[in-house]
């Protein structure tokens, strides 16, 4: 009941933020230096040719104006067209949003199997043992190597040498699934690689904390095994931190994605908007900061539901609202 | 003891470091197989066969793609997979037939095409010379860059059934060459002009291959053109391009043999790529160049003093640009481009004669000493940043400090080019160099190239040694002309060539026979494709 009265604010407070988000990504990428004529046409062009092609475009109207079209157009479900390709941004990120969700589902599913074991691991292990010692520095290692850097690395040794997979030529989801995941696996690796580190880090440092409770004591001194005193109590107390991290990190996929679709040349929805945003390609700037932004609260207002389930406590009811 | 699984651990690391390091080998980088060819495709191997290119970035045109406004390399080289021109380039840069099987010049203004009379387009309609017309008129109309390269065209007339006459209003020496790129493409008139093909969305032409599928930013694909008069002696029955932006993909592509053949900017590639097993990589040089702009046009800046501009040039080596930024790889150049015959000697140039001492006392005398200057460049280009750094140092020496501005492409352009004077110190980029050195100067005549009034001075002296070299006749005097105009631009120190700009080519040993020219004027890096021959093909 709580949450049937919770959920219509924090849904008009998510509007809020895409409004706000819409007209800031707007302005943004109108007030970028050098617009689509200037990339496209290059410097040879002249002052005429490149009018024109702004006013095909409708980039010689006024800001709020151009604004306007486009959430009246964004509201009948047309978000423009990509001035490069000359097809609507929707078809654009319908041929590409399968592999970056792809990519996504690979580092999620990694994280979930490898880093929550692995932190509930070292963190049921005393501190300065040596299990410990090497989840923390694999922890470390994963958290500080960045991705064009593991992804080269990877890149080299599997083009290098016959290693069963190779890089490129990427197969779609959407178009052969059991075809993608060996062309998938290489890239989705590299983008677990950070979250699998950082969930571990995290999941052992809830899991120490939950440990040292006093309702954990009294588990031990009832004699609970401890696999059920894990699953029971530890778990489900250090659960928030890590769903609430797990979440953040589905949302960090998309900006992840770049880097690794990039060097692995995987044609997703990352390296499409960096390309669109190089390229001033407006309607895609916007859709794709637009879309990031959707994802990100949904995955907000996921985390406050699924938290408020996990620990009534944390319902702030006393606060007169529910999370 | 326990020390041992620490010193096998070390061995084998150095074991797998040394495995994952390219042997050195003797580089063929450079090397001809013939004259004018780095590689030449074995003649004995069938035709036939589908070739896997990967190439590093799409044509993106405003006009889509009409060939007659595009712009860049890449979108020449696709589209002139589906088009073909009335003439071509040779390995020499001399001009060899295409559409026109031989041409007349009558007089200096005046050239006569004879037709090919088997060239169909693909959809089976045979060209004709009012296609050829049609094409030039429309090209002309198009007041895009390519019309600018044609010269002066007084009119375009079918004077017989496969015969076209162009009249030049003043003799022109790089027409040729003009005609010899993908935007001089001759298209299919007749269904421009009944609205049956929107030639910005549909590629019909006479060329060897059509277009079968095409994913913006991803894919090509080629399939034979039926219809191609050299249908018999075509190499590959299909091309599969693929875009990849990511230059160690591409390397990859070729290490693994995922690709046939592919295009890298990075000279480095001629290294990552030197030792692979069925591999080779080239250096193809080019025509295009990397210039520098020092901005004469702001009258509050140091630079506005010519003799502060040429002490800053003259302080530049640009054979050590080439050797450390460019891995040697590339040529020092003026004006005329290095590769292109009858090119000035760079060596020759005025700014290559002072000394350190010299140019320091010149920067004193005109109060310009520890000068603080900024550069401006676009990271899409990688090797403008190596060469930015090689001329800080070169400039260091001299006492001017030199800070490095690195930004993307639109913002370049915007600091460049939307101000008058332009909102930069100096700024680094290329020109495509073309086949013939009249053409890529013109971009140094204020008259014709208004793009660049925010940096440079319109010089009437300048501007009219740049049309003498573009008409006068192939010579020695024409020869001479050019050592004139570089030594001018040179002086004048406000666009200022500095060297080539190499390409490399890597491709499969073990799947493909191509021919690849030594020199290429159009960044047309599958010029010859109707000649390769894949080695399974039979």
């Amino acid at each position: 009941m709580r949450l049937l009265l919770w959920l219509p604010g924090r849904l008009l407070g998510a509007l809020v933020v895409l409004v706000g988000v819409s007209i800031l990504i707007f302005a943004a990428v109108r007030s970028l230096p050098g617009g689509y004529a200037d990339v496209i046409l290059g410097s040879l062009s002249s002052p005429e040719a490149r009018a024109a092609l702004a006013e095909q475009y409708g980039l010689d109207k006024s800001i709020p104006e151009q604004y306007l079209l486009w959430v009246l157009s964004a509201l009948r479900g047309d978000f423009g067209t990509s001035m490069v390709s000359q097809l609507p941004v929707t078809d654009e990120f319908a041929s590409r949003l399968p592999l970056t969700l792809g990519l996504g589902v690979i580092a999620i599913a990694l994280t979930v199997l490898i880093g929550i074991p692995l932190g509930v691991y070292t963190g049921t292990r005393s501190t300065g043992g040596r299990s410990s010692v090497l989840g923390r520095l694999v922890s470390s290692i994963g958290i500080s190597v960045p991705e064009f850097v593991l992804a080269s690395v990877i890149v080299f040794l599997f083009s290098r040498f016959a290693l069963g997979l190779r890089v490129g030529n990427v197969v779609s989801p959407a178009t052969d699934l059991a075809a993608s995941i060996p062309t998938l696996i290489l890239p989705g690796v590299v983008l677990a690689v950070f979250c699998i580190a950082s969930t571990a880090r995290t999941t052992r440092d809830a899991v120490l904390g939950v440990l040292v409770e006093p309702h954990v004591g009294a588990a031990v001194a009832r004699g609970e095994s401890k696999g059920f005193i894990i699953r029971h109590h530890v778990l489900r107390n250090a659960s928030i931190p890590i769903l609430t991290l797990v979440a953040t990190l589905t949302a960090y996929l998309l900006g992840g994605a770049v880097i690794v679709e990039t060097v692995f040349d995987v044609p997703g929805l990352g390296s499409y908007l960096v390309q669109a945003l190089g390229r001033r390609d407006y309607a895609v700037i916007q859709s794709g900061v637009l879309l990031a932004t959707v994802v990100f609260v949904v995955m907000s207002l996921l985390v406050d539901v699924l938290t408020g389930l996990i620990d009534p406590r944390v319902s702030v009811a006393k606060k007169g609202r529910w999370a | 003891m326990k020390r041992t699984p620490l010193a096998i651990g070390l061995l084998a690391t150095a074991l797998v470091l040394t495995a994952c390091t390219a042997p050195t080998t003797e580089s063929t980088a450079a090397t001809e197989e013939q004259p004018g060819y780095l590689a030449v495709a074995d003649p004995s191997l069938a035709t036939g066969g589908d070739l896997s290119v990967q190439l590093d970035y799409d044509s993106v045109e405003a006009n889509g793609l009409d060939p007659q406004t595009a712009t860049t390399a890449r979108s020449w080289t696709l589209m002139g997979l589906v088009y073909d021109t009335l003439v071509t380039v040779g390995p020499d840069f001399s001009i060899e037939p295409g559409l026109a099987t031989s041409w007349d010049t009558p007089s200096d203004t005046e050239y006569v095409f004879t037709l090919r009379d088997d060239a169909v387009f693909s959809n089976g309609r045979p060209m004709t010379a009012d296609d050829v017309v049609g094409s030039l008129q429309r090209l002309l109309d198009s007041k895009s860059d390519w019309s600018l390269q044609l010269g002066q065209v007084s009119s375009v007339q079918a004077t017989g059934g496969n015969e076209v006459t162009v009249t030049l209003a003043a003799p022109y020496t790089s027409f040729l060459g003009a005609l010899a790129n993908t935007p001089a493409a001759i298209l299919p008139m007749t269904e421009i002009a009944d609205g049956s093909v929107d030639i910005t969305t549909t590629m019909l032409g006479t060329g060897p291959y059509v277009v079968q599928d095409h994913v913006q930013d991803q894919s090509w694909t080629f399939g034979p053109n039926e219809h191609y008069y050299g249908a018999a002696t075509r190499g590959p029955e299909s091309v599969a391009v693929d875009i990849v932006t990511e230059e160690n993909t591409r390397l990859a592509a070729i290490r693994d043999g995922s690709a046939d053949y592919a295009f890298f900017n990075n000279v480095d590639a001629l290294d990552l790529l030197g030792g692979t097993e069925n591999a080779r990589v080239v250096n193809q040089q080019n025509t295009d160049f990397y210039y520098l702009i020092i901005n004469s046009q702001n009258p509050d800046s140091p630079l506005a003093d010519q003799k502060v501009r040429f002490a800053i040039n003259s302080a530049l080596d640009r054979q050590e640009i080439s050797d450390i930024a460019l891995a040697g790889q590339a040529l020092p150049t003026g004006v005329t481009p290095a590769t292109l015959p009858g090119a000035c000697p760079a060596a020759d140039l005025p700014s290559e004669k002072p000394t350190t001492d010299e140019i320091k006392q010149a920067l004193a005398d005109a109060g310009a000493e520890d000068l603080d200057l900024t550069i401006t460049l676009y990271n899409t280009e990688p090797a403008l940043a190596q060469i930015a750094q090689v001329m800080q140092q070169e400039l260091a020496a001299v006492g001017v400090n030199l800070t490095i501005e690195n930004l993307d492409i639109g913002s370049f352009v915007d600091k460049i080019y939307s101000s008058s004077p332009s909102d930069i110190d100096l700024a680094l980029s290329w020109y495509a160099g073309y086949g013939d050195a009249a053409m890529v100067s013109k971009w140094w005549n204020g008259d014709v190239s208004t793009f660049t009034a925010g940096f440079k001075a319109n010089d009437p002296a300048q501007n009219a040694l740049q049309v003498a070299a573009g008409s006068e006749p192939a010579g020695a005097e024409r020869d001479a002309t050019m050592v004139e105009l570089c030594a001018s631009v040179d002086e004048s120190s406000e666009l200022v060539p500095l060297v080539t700009r190499p390409g490399v080519i890597g491709y499969r040993t073990d799947s493909l026979s191509p021919t690849i020219n030594t020199n290429e004027g159009y960044g047309s890096v599958l010029r010859d494709i109707v000649d390769y021959r894949m080695i399974d093909a039979g």
